[in-house]
């Protein structure tokens, strides 16, 4: 009997021990990747000879809010500033998901709902242009832009990045999962294509559309090569060719250079905590293609 | 009669709006895949400053790439960034996705946590690490702790500047030495293992989103009769995770391995190729190359190094696929 009690208590003991120390791992991964962050954000209320100096410190001595409003205004010439970076990134990021979605989910309804010759030459294609290494095209597009003299403008981003195998790919499989009768009845009242594709497909897609946006909206907020190859003019620079520059230009002042950082991963930050789920479920599909 | 007709112009009018509907995507792909793939074979075949009308010059580039220095050293480089970043990215995103599956209080919000600080872009881990990387910075500051705490000394290095590999440093730890000159012998150096580092940090949360969804789909009438028979819980994961993960597993490492063989940005943005071209790549070349940041523009010279570079890319997935199926076929 008593052993028996002795036996049980050791199970929940251990029991305890081990979620104990599943949490302690888990705070400990947690330590590790925000550690960085939260070092950087801590860094952008210093003044540059604390940011530099040995030891470093984890807590400013005074915090310097000013150092934002300082990075804010900062202007460098031929309308460099923080705000219009913004604004150029903003754009670039909104127009090309939203063009993403409407033409994703055109040529997924297409393959998910129409009949048409070639239709599985085209879909087998699609997915196999998905494995071709995007550094094959490179040179090619940047000269076609240069060409047609589209280099500093928005539109050398947003053409080639209007509508993706991908996004196809995923709205394909998502519209194949909702029921056909909804459209069948539709069609005996003689909608046309285009009033299901607006009126029943598009309502009952919300949720895939939404992750496909925001997987785009991120993609292109994120976007480094080719926005630092197709806008070379100050005033067309995206946040994140800005922060490159900005950090060769002010080596001496890296508490600046850290709220320029701040300003570029914000926005992404907050839209991924407001949607995580939708996030969680695009970068899933994109496993589950395998 | 009428009736067929009218079933034939159905079919049509079906036709025609389904190719309305794919006309953005069939247009863009018309121009920036097969186009530009054209065009890019092309380029290859010709010298061509963009200024000037290209000139023929046959397989000329292709050769140069394979005799050029420099492009070997960078393939050399990729080779070591590739192998050790994708094998220590899934091990990290597996470790990390075992231990979030298991039922616990707070889970989804650690899912979340752990995933967010992939959404930044490689920008914004640069700069951030940089800073960390600097001789006064936080790493050091951490390898002098840990030092202290085993009665040692820590020597604060200049990591984005330290150009001493890996098979060097072994050397001199037993009195030898590798010269310079000697670069294929020196395995990564210590500023592209810092980098290796960072790369890790940011792409094993998002393969760890990935294994959890694999994860979720496995049965779990599986661990309940492994339970049954009594099989210790490291077995069934040795004997039923592992397994069943083994298609994902797979898509993390070929993905993995296309983003490793492209890596561009924090060559770019932290080393440009230094120190001593120990951080040199090749997508990093053509990009130089074609806007002729070292020299003239070189187009043609960067598009037959990118070809070059698909064609290893493609081959690498293609044996991972076929060695990975294999194994698979067992089960």
């Amino acid at each position: 009997m008593e052993t028996r009690i002795l036996l049980r208590n050791t199970i929940r003991i251990s029991g305890k021990f081990k979620i104990g120390l599943r949490y302690l791992v888990l705070l400990g991964i947690s330590v590790v990747l925000f550690a960085p962050f939260v070092l950087s954000f801590l860094g952008t209320l210093k003044t540059n000879a604390e940011i530099i100096a040995w030891p470093p410190k984890i807590f400013p001595e005074n915090w310097l809010w000013n150092n934002w409003a300082d990075t804010w205004n900062t202007d460098l010439g031929r309308g460099g500033t923080f705000p219009r970076w913004l604004f150029n990134t903003s754009f670039l990021a909104i127009v090309t998901a939203t063009l993403q979605v409407l033409f994703c989910a055109m040529g997924g309804y297409a393959f998910a709902r129409l009949k048409f010759k070639g239709k599985n030459i085209i879909f087998t294609f699609m997915l196999s242009s998905m494995m071709l290494p995007g550094i094959v095209t490179l040179v090619p597009k940047y000269v076609f832009m240069a060409k047609i003299h589209l280099i500093n403008t928005y539109w050398a981003l947003i053409l080639p990045g209007s509508v993706e195998a991908f996004g196809i790919f995923l709205l394909t499989q998502y519209f194949k999962s909702i029921p056909g009768e909804l459209e069948e009845a539709c069609k005996i009242d003689g909608a046309s294509y285009l009033d299901i594709f607006r009126n029943v497909i598009i309502p009952l897609s919300k949720p895939a559309l939404l992750t496909l946006f925001i997987l785009k909206f991120q993609a292109m907020w994120n976007n480094f090569m080719e926005a630092l190859l197709y806008l070379s003019k100050v005033s067309m620079w995206t946040l994140n060719v800005a922060l490159m520059t900005f950090q060769q230009q002010y080596v001496s002042q890296r508490n600046l250079v850290l709220v320029g950082v701040m300003f570029n991963a914000f926005p992404v930050l907050i839209l991924f905590f407001l949607f995580s789920k939708y996030y969680m479920e695009g970068v899933s599909f994109s496993g589950l293609k395998g | 009669m009428k009736k067929q007709s009218s079933l034939s112009e159905m079919k049509k009018r079906e036709e025609i709006a389904a190719y309305v509907f794919l006309s953005p995507y069939l247009l863009a792909t018309l121009v920036f895949t097969i186009g530009m793939l054209l065009f890019a074979l092309y380029i290859s075949l010709h010298d061509w400053n963009l200024f000037q009308s290209p000139e023929f010059a046959g397989v000329k580039n292709y050769i140069k790439a394979f005799r050029s220095e420099d492009f070997r050293r960078g393939f050399l480089n990729i080779a070591w960034y590739t192998l050790i970043v994708v094998f220590t990215q899934t091990f990290v995103a597996v470790f990390m996705a075992v231990i979030l599956f298991k039922p616990i209080p707070g889970k989804q919000f650690f899912r979340t946590f752990f995933y967010a600080p992939s959404v930044t872009s490689s920008v914004v881990i640069s700069m951030i690490f940089i800073w960390l990387y600097l001789k006064t910075g936080y790493i050091n500051l951490l390898f002098g702790k840990v030092a202290e705490i085993f009665g040692g000394e820590w020597q604060n290095v200049e990591w984005l500047n330290k150009p001493d590999g890996l098979f060097q440093l072994l050397a001199r730890g037993v009195g030898g030495d590798i010269e310079y000159g000697k670069w294929y012998l020196h395995g990564p150096s210590v500023t592209w293992m810092a980098i290796m580092v960072q790369a890790v940090y940011t792409t094993s949360p998002t393969f760890m989103i990935m294994f959890l969804a694999a994860l979720v789909n496995i049965p779990s009438s599986l661990y309940e009769s492994a339970s049954i028979d009594g099989a210790s819980s490291w077995k069934q994961f040795w004997k039923i995770t592992m397994p069943m993960l083994r298609p994902i597993t797979l898509l993390v490492v070929v993905l993995g391995t296309m983003g490793c063989i492209q890596m561009f940005d924090y060559v770019k943005l932290m080393t440009a190729g230094g120190p001593l071209g120990t951080t040199l790549v090749p997508v990093y070349q053509i990009y130089t190359e074609t806007l002729g940041i070292n020299g003239p523009i070189r187009a043609g010279y960067g598009a037959a190094m990118a070809f070059i570079l698909a064609v290893v890319i493609f081959a690498l997935t293609y044996i991972q696929r076929k060695f990975i199926e294999e194994k698979t076929e067992q089960y």
